[in-house]
C-alpha cells in the first residue's frame, strides 16, 4: 500500500438507552462539524429494547397500540434519521458512524452502499448469504430484513446508522409492518447461521470489515475520551481534548 | 455517482460551500441546491421545507431531503425571510434530482443583505471548490 491509511475512532458503548446515545451522537456531530472532534468516529453499542420512527414517521406501521409499548416499558422515539419505524433491542450490534462525510469525499449513497457491504460481509462470515435489495435498501436473507440502515447528515457529518441482527428476540419485530412490504420478514444471524454468533465475535468482524469497507483503520477509544469535549461556548479555545489515534494527528489541521 | 466534468454550473448562479445555490440579483431570490449535491443524495424521495413567511440567519437550516435511508439537513447561504416554497416537491420530490436549477427549486426569499448574495461563490469557484 502506498497511501497511508487514515485512522478513526471505535468506541464499544455496551449497553446504551437511546435517549442517551442519541444526545451523545447529536454532541458528536457538533464536534466533530465545528473541529473539536479531529477525527471520525464509530460508535458501536446495543440498546434496550425501544421503537423509533424516521423523520417522516411511520406510527401508522405500529401493529400494537402504544399503550401496549408502555405497559411493557419499551420506548417510542421520533428521530431525525431517514427510513420507517424500526426496533432496536439487546442481541442487535447497532454501529453509528459519526463521519464528516464533506472531507471524506463520501455522499450519503456511497455511504449506506458501504455499511450494507459491511453487513454482507460479516453475515458471509457465518455462512449467511445476505443480499442487497434493490427497492429496498438494507441488507436482506431472501424476504427476511437481517439488517437495517438509517441515515441522518448535519452540517456534513453523518449519523445514526446500521442495526445488524446478531441474535435479537424477534418477537418485537412482528409488532411493526415493513411498510407498503407484504410477505416480508425477520431475521437474525443466529436463525440463519449453523454456528452461534455471539455478541463480541460479531463486532470484531464487524470491526475488521469497517476497515477493509472504508480502507481505514480502527483506533479503540474510551467513552470517556469522548465525553471530555468542550461544548463550543467554553471560554477555552476549542482544544483537542480528545487524543487523535496517531495517524489522525498528521492529518487534522495538516 | 457523475464525474465533475459531466455536472453542471450555471454561470448565473452563485454557490454556497454547503452546495446549495441562489440566484442573484433582485428579490426575492430562490435556492435550491447544486447539481453535484443532488448527484450525491441519490434518489430524492421527500423534500421538507420552512413555512412561507420564516425569517431565518445566515446558515440556518431551512429544511431537509431524504434520499436511500438518509435525512440530509439544507442550510439557508443567505440570511433572509422566506416568502415562497415549491410546493411541486411535495408530490414530485424527485424534480430535484431531475432539474435542480429549474423546476427542483426549493424556496424564495428575501435576503436581510443583498451583499451576502455577492460574497457567495460564482460557478468557477464552486467547481474549484469541488475539484479540492
Amino acid at each position: 500500500m502506498t497511501a497511508k491509511r487514515q485512522s478513526w475512532g471505535i468506541v464499544d458503548l455496551g449497553r446504551v438507552p437511546y435517549e442517551e446515545a442519541w444526545a451523545l451522537q447529536t454532541r458528536l456531530v457538533e464536534a466533530r462539524a465545528d473541529g473539536r472532534l479531529p477525527h471520525d468516529v464509530i460508535l458501536a453499542l446495543e440498546h434496550p429494547p425501544v421503537f423509533t420512527l424516521g423523520k417522516r414517521g411511520g406510527r401508522e406501521c405500529l401493529l400494537v397500540p402504544e399503550e401496549r409499548l408502555r405497559r411493557s416499558g419499551i420506548g417510542l422515539v421520533q428521530v431525525e434519521r431517514g427510513g420507517n419505524i424500526t426496533y432496536h433491542g439487546p442481541g442487535q450490534l447497532v454501529i453509528y458512524p459519526i463521519l464528516h462525510l464533506l472531507q471524506l469525499g463520501i455522499g450519503v449513497v456511497d455511504l449506506v452502499d458501504r455499511l450494507e457491504e459491511v453487513m454482507i460481509r460479516t453475515c458471509a462470515g457465518w455462512g449467511v448469504r445476505a443480499q442487497r435489495n434493490p427497492i429496498n435498501r438494507g441488507v436482506w436473507v431472501g424476504p427476511k430484513k437481517i439488517g437495517a440502515i438509517g441515515i441522518a447528515v448535519r452540517r456534513g457529518v453523518s449519523f445514526h446508522g446500521m442495526a445488524l441482527n446478531v441474535d435479537p428476540d424477534l418477537a418485537p419485530f412482528s409488532w411493526i409492518q415493513p411498510c407498503g412490504l407484504q410477505g416480508v420478514g425477520v431475521t437474525s444471524i443466529a436463525a440463519e447461521a449453523a454456528a452461534p454468533a455471539g455478541m463480541a465475535e460479531v463486532k470484531g468482524e464487524v470491526r475488521a470489515h469497517i476497515e477493509a469497507v472504508f480502507q481505514i483503520g480502527l483506533e479503540a477509544l474510551e467513552r470517556r475520551e469522548l465525553l471530555r469535549l468542550r461544548s463550543p461556548s467554553a471560554e477555552t479555545p476549542c482544544g483537542n481534548d480528545v487524543p487523535a489515534p496517531a495517524e489522525c494527528r498528521e492529518r487534522v489541521r495538516g | 455517482m457523475k464525474e465533475l466534468s459531466e455536472l453542471t454550473f450555471p454561470e448565473n448562479l452563485r454557490y454556497a460551500e454547503s452546495h446549495e445555490w441562489i440566484s442573484p440579483g433582485g428579490s426575492p431570490v430562490r435556492i435550491g441546491i447544486s447539481d453535484y449535491a443532488q448527484d450525491q443524495l441519490g434518489d430524492v424521495v421527500y423534500v421538507e421545507l420552512p413555512e412561507a413567511g420564516k425569517t431565518l440567519a445566515k446558515g440556518a437550516p431551512f429544511g431537509s431531503v431524504e434520499s436511500v435511508k438518509a435525512v440530509s439537513e439544507l442550510y439557508l447561504p443567505v440570511a433572509g425571510k422566506v416568502v415562497e416554497t415549491n410546493a411541486a416537491l411535495a408530490d414530485s420530490p424527485e424534480l430535484v434530482n431531475k432539474a435542480p436549477y429549474g423546476e427542483g427549486w426549493m424556496i424564495a426569499i428575501e435576503p436581510a443583505n443583498p451583499e451576502e448574495v455577492d460574497a457567495l461563490l460564482t460557478s468557477q469557484a464552486y467547481r474549484e471548490k469541488l475539484k479540492g
